[in-house]
């Protein structure tokens, strides 16, 4: 006899709203249907109310993990428009900007799939790893979660001795290679709690249009950064990690991985940063009637915004944004099916999920 | 010969992306229109056929009465290909059949602008139960500005 058990709208790991209805026989889950909107905004709508310095900091609030990373696509879509490119060294900051996030928000992640496992002692670990990024990000930037970074041409701020910051990512990378990836990989825990756990097929991934981390632990190649490289990714050495596996563990694994990467991107932004202007400087910006589209590789994968614009007017037509746990979170619908009750908030969990974009 | 032809005659010809059957610009490859009544689904097919990842629906409502305007957006290989036209009323053929990604997109453009897929049913995505579709991002009434800035809504 199957019976129904609603989880949400709080999120037992998260802290979030978001709710899954789950049809369940005994402790095995059949099938499951999500509800979200919980915390629904109308930022689209705000932002045809906003000019073009407004709006910036208006799309900012979009997400408050990857935050740069929403200014930086929508700043690309109104240069677009604006017909104005910003300068190397603003390009380069904006790398290390993007890195240094990816970072904060894998860490983040990966103390949460901690905790979530049981392994508290991982998650203070995680979290420790954390603090010395956002420190980081709040030297270069003043802030800690809104950075305020990004301009419609530019940055609003220079990183100023970047060599002092190499170390900083040296010890990250030590400490993980030293203490977090060998935890992950070889503990009985992780495996135990992980492994074979909220399986999504590379057909099911395929079909679902899935990004980001969810995507490549389901042996699916695909990153923005390499595909179709902005900023100054074009410039970085590095590898897209992949995994076939396409439980909770590969992406676990995924992502792992990728926080090394990032800390090799980090080291050749740093030490390669050109000298030069940051911005534009004070121009006043005429956009062009039209449509402009900018794509960015987020900690979650594809953030893709659209911005229309008519010449003359102070607001935009219209600001679409797609992000990447909107279409990751239908496919948690396939991860749950035959997995017990009990593994269910982890496997929510393992898409790193962002109800602030979600319900933006 | 059109894109889409093209594309279902042979998803791996190189001559496949001529700039005579595209349109570049704000970043997208857009698909010429060969035939006016060319419909989503078919370029929808032939995206399958090639592999491309579908993205996102983004509509904007026309002045007046005049319709939407819609824009489907697929990835191959990090190319972004797109797919413009515009509706007259609010009703446009589901893609969801052919493509599962489309299902939390179409719900999302109904629920935002009252835009009805046909062949397929909804469930409440943002709304909650007994909400009504279009109110989040239709135009009905001109909206306000922002109380205390200087700034003035532009009229569609």
């Amino acid at each position: 006899m199957s019976y129904e058990i609603p989880m949400g709208p709080y999120h037992p790991a998260l802290e979030e709203p978001y709710k899954l209805d789950m049809v369940c026989v005994g402790e095995t889950v059949k099938d499951a249907k999500l509800h979200i909107g919980f915390n629904f905004r109308g930022i689209e709508h705000l932002a045809e109310t906003r000019n073009y310095i407004q709006v910036v900091a208006l799309m900012e609030r979009v997400c408050g993990i990857c935050s740069f990373i929403h200014t930086l696509t929508l700043c690309q879509a109104m240069e677009d428009l604006a017909g104005v490119t910003p300068p190397p060294r603003a390009q380069y900051i904006r790398v290390v900007m993007g890195e240094l996030e990816r970072l904060h928000s894998h860490v983040l992640w990966a103390g949460i799939a901690s905790k979530l496992m049981g392994f508290k002692t991982m998650f203070m670990t995680c979290f420790e790893l954390r603090e010395k990024v956002m420190d980081v990000l709040q030297a270069i930037s003043g802030n800690r979660v809104n950075y305020s970074m990004n301009r419609i041409g530019g940055v609003n701020r220079d990183v100023e001795n970047p060599l002092a910051l190499v170390e900083m990512v040296n010890e990250l990378e030590r400490e993980m290679a030293r203490t977090v990836i060998p935890i992950f990989t070889t503990s009985t825990t992780a495996r135990a709690r992980c492994a074979g756990i909220g399986v999504l097929t590379h057909e099911k991934a395929v079909s679902c249009g899935v990004v980001g981390p969810v995507a490549r632990a389901s042996g699916v190649t695909q990153d923005l950064r390499k595909q179709a490289p902005y900023a100054a990714y074009g410039e970085m050495e590095f590898e897209v990690p992949v995994e076939q596996a396409g439980d909770v563990r590969a992406r676990l694994f995924v992502r792992a991985l990728e926080i090394m990467e990032s800390c090799r991107i980090l080291r050749q932004a740093l030490t390669g940063m050109p000298h030069g202007e940051i911005n534009i400087g004070e121009t006043k910006l005429a956009f062009r009637t039209g449509t402009a589209t900018s794509r960015v590789e987020a900690p979650r994968g594809e953030v893709m915004y659209s911005v229309s614009w008519k010449e003359g007017s102070r607001n935009p037509n219209r600001v679409h944004v797609r992000t990447p746990t909107f279409v990751n979170m239908p496919s948690v619908r396939w991860m749950v099916q035959g997995a017990r009750l009990a593994d269910t908030p982890l496997i929510q969990a393992s898409i790193d999920p962002c109800y602030s974009c979600t319900d933006r | 010969m059109t894109v889409l032809e093209k594309t279902i005659e042979n998803p791996a010809a190189s001559e496949l992306w001529n700039p005579d059957l595209w349109t570049v610009d704000g970043g997208v490859w857009w698909m010429k229109r060969g035939d006016p009544s060319e419909s989503v689904r078919e370029v929808a097919k032939a995206m399958n056929a090639v592999g491309a990842r579908f993205i996102t629906i983004t509509a904007y409502q026309l002045p007046g009465a005049e319709g939407f305007k819609l824009e489907y957006h697929w990835d191959l290989e990090g190319r972004l290909l797109g797919f413009a036209f515009n509706i007259p009323g609010n009703t446009v053929e589901s893609i969801f059949d052919l493509c599962e990604a489309a299902d939390w997109i179409e719900r999302e453009v109904h629920e935002g602008f009252g835009i009805d897929f046909s062949g397929r049913e909804y469930e409440p995505l943002l709304l909650r139960e007994g909400d009504t579709p279009g109110v989040n991002l239709r135009e009905t009434t001109p909206a306000k500005p922002v109380p205390g800035s200087a700034q003035q809504e532009v009229k569609k």
